[in-house]
């Protein structure tokens, strides 16, 4: 197996886990039966699409943001008015929730990423709250604290996404099209910029790069993104309210991309559909029983701040620095009484 | 009542969470000073005062003081342990990780105190009996003197403190710099450690204090916790006396700003002042700009 993959090469592998992920896409909703489980599996899909906007801005940009909720609210909102109150087509509220919540992105960004720091943490609490309070205060537009429903299903024309099915592969295929854009700028020109910025500030500043731009621009790609999945969730969802986008909801993004790890999509993936299912077990894994679940459940918040505070003690490198760790002890084992490194 | 009472009744109000906001801004400007990183988990110190003074009344059976002393001395112990086992360990890290450990402890505080006292609100009765007092036509409810009294107390020990004992001086070199501080014979892990006990304390005075107004409840820490920020950032994160006057401005822009359009945004109103400090006065209302020195 090692040896097939090796051949491959990255790429090979990259494109083969991309098929695969192609066809678990089409297949998943075929071969599940319940719709509650499909479902869970769309939320996740949703965390998972806002989460590779956070991890390429901690990861690449070496920030953190505490008001991703709110734009993933802007976005959410944004579409649920236009479309459902003003009547206009599902395809305008993903472009307009996508833009408003880049564009809420561009002016937290500019003042505060002038500043070193921890600057933008704060700045974008202070946005995630102020968007909190506006959900629930414009009661006109937004339906205030009970929240607004009835919003429509997914349509592009004639064709609407009437099952859970169809919402799952659409999400899913979202989540995988951006997972490959964003990897592939990992490794173009403002990839690597964005990477040693994380390295060194200093330093990729004497390199000719605009460091502040490079920051306002990874940020601003990861509030449209989290703009993008609100717009996924409000139409999926069919009703959003305020609740969805509390602080607490973007310390749970945190917690995603901090378990990830730094500088790894694949890892922040990975513990976002980890945590996203983490609740609801049972459904998942044969032979857990639903008190197990309900268990995880009560104490989930707990949970989240433990994941957070213990990754980043003994962790700090992620699953991701993990799994690469426990590689190589692996591989380093035979050789052990042989090798005093 | 006449105009000027109605200002007089907003300026109370507005005195009244200035001064909470103050201590809270202490405690985040203290942290600040000692680790270099904002303490997230400072609106949950808040939370467990309240919490803590409700529990020893009603749990414990103990006497309306002496639970509020209580409550104090447990949260600044939580707030040791805190430091002890989630921040030491990585003290020397970018502040970026230790903020994000802040967040995650501030998520498992909260969640933790929901499972051991509840999701309700809880009260906890006045200092005093009685009715409230008539102050240049308004009126002041007897608690906001015991709480405008303790918050004057906690800055007037802080800073004696600071500025006259020797401790005071060693927070305050470390607070400079603090490698230089150590070469100077300066235990930092201990100035890290007490500041987290102050911290705690300041936290748990001020949900000790403003319990009887307002009830308290598990998940109200970041919300606190954000408006002592922004005091503190008002203040400059500088000195105790200027997140004193950070915390005294925002409660009575709150207030003032209730008066002039409606309550619905007044939570609003602060963190538009925080924005705006932060982006163009970075440094805080009294301080000079900043220059770097070479």
């Amino acid at each position: 197996m090692r040896a097939v993959l090796t051949r491959m090469g990255p790429g090979g592998v990259r494109l083969v886990a991309a098929l695969l992920a192609v066809v678990g896409v089409f297949a998943v909703p075929l071969v599940l039966q319940s719709t509650f489980t499909i479902k869970i599996l769309t939320f996740a899909g949703i965390n998972v699409i806002i989460v590779i906007g956070l991890a390429l801005l901690f990861g690449y940009a070496g920030q953190i943001s505490l008001g991703h909720a709110g734009f993933f609210g802007l976005g959410a909102y944004t579409s649920a008015i236009l479309t459902t109150t003003v009547g206009l087509p599902w395809i305008l509220g993903l472009v307009a929730g996508t833009a408003v919540a880049a564009a809420g992105g561009v002016i937290i960004a500019v003042p505060s990423l002038r500043l070193k720091g921890h600057y933008l943490a704060m700045a974008t609490l202070g946005f995630g709250e102020i968007m909190r309070i506006l959900f629930v205060q414009l009661r006109d537009l937004t339906g205030g604290p009970d929240g607004f429903s009835g919003i429509p299903p997914v349509s592009v024309g004639s064709l609407t996404l009437e099952t859970s099915g169809a919402d799952f592969t659409l999400v899913w295929v979202v989540a995988i099209v951006l997972l490959l854009l964003a990897a592939n700028l990992g490794g173009m020109r403002p990839g690597r910029a964005m990477r040693a910025l994380h390295g060194s500030e200093i330093g990729t500043s004497a390199c000719g790069v605009d460091i502040s731009r490079m920051k306002i621009v990874v940020f601003t790609i990861s509030a449209g993104v989290a703009g993008l999945a609100g717009v996924l969730y409000a139409h999926v969802l069919g009703f959003i309210s305020p609740t969805n986008f509390s602080l607490n909801v973007s310390i749970i993004l945190i917690a995603m991309v901090v378990l990830g790890g730094p500088g790894s999509l694949a890892g922040a993936v990975a513990a976002a559909v980890v945590l996203s299912l983490l609740p609801f077990l049972d459904a998942f894994v044969p032979g857990v029983p639903r008190e197990v679940s309900e268990f995880i459940q009560s104490w989930q918040h707990d949970l989240y701040g433990l994941t957070i505070i213990l990754v980043m003690l003994f962790l700090p490198r992620g699953l991701a620095g993990g799994m690469r760790q426990l590689v190589r002890w692996i591989g380093r084992r035979p050789s052990v009484e042989g090798d005093t490194a | 009542m006449g105009f000027d009472e109605q200002l007089a009744q907003f300026v109370f109000a507005g005195l009244k969470s200035g001064a909470i906001y103050a201590l809270m801004a202490l405690g985040f400007t203290i942290v600040y000073a000692a680790t270099g990183a904002i303490n997230f988990a400072q609106g949950e110190f808040f939370m467990l005062g309240g919490m803590l003074a409700v529990w020893s009344l009603d749990a414990l059976g103990v006497p309306l003081l002496l639970a509020g002393l209580l409550a104090i001395i447990l949260t600044s112990l939580i707030a040791v342990i805190f430091e002890e086992l989630a921040i030491r360990p990585r003290r020397d890290a970018d502040p970026l990780a230790l903020i994000i450990i802040t967040i995650g402890g501030s998520m498992l505080i909260s969640s933790l105190a929901r499972h051991a006292f509840g999701p309700n609100e809880l009260p906890l009765p006045p200092f005093t009996e009685g009715g409230s007092l008539h102050v240049l036509g308004a009126l002041v409810e007897q608690q906001a003197v015991w709480l405008w009294l303790l918050t004057a107390l906690a800055v007037a020990g802080l800073t004696i403190l600071y500025s006259r004992t020797k401790f005071g001086l060693a927070m305050r070199a470390s607070a400079v710099d603090r490698e230089a501080a150590k070469l100077m014979g300066i235990d930092t892990r201990i100035v890290v450690m007490v500041t987290f006990c102050l911290a705690g304390a300041l936290g748990a005075i001020a949900g000790v204090a403003v319990t009887p107004l307002t009830q308290t409840a598990y998940s109200v820490g970041p919300s606190i916790a954000v408006k002592g920020f922004s005091a503190a950032i008002l203040g400059g994160l500088g000195s105790p006396l200027a997140s004193v006057l950070g915390g005294l401005i925002l409660g009575l822009a709150e207030s003032l700003s209730v008066a002039a359009l409606s309550s619905e945004f007044k939570d609003a109103t602060a963190i538009l002042l925080l924005l705006a400090v932060l982006f163009l006065r970075p440094e805080g209302l009294f301080r000079r700009s900043r220059r770097e020195k070479v």
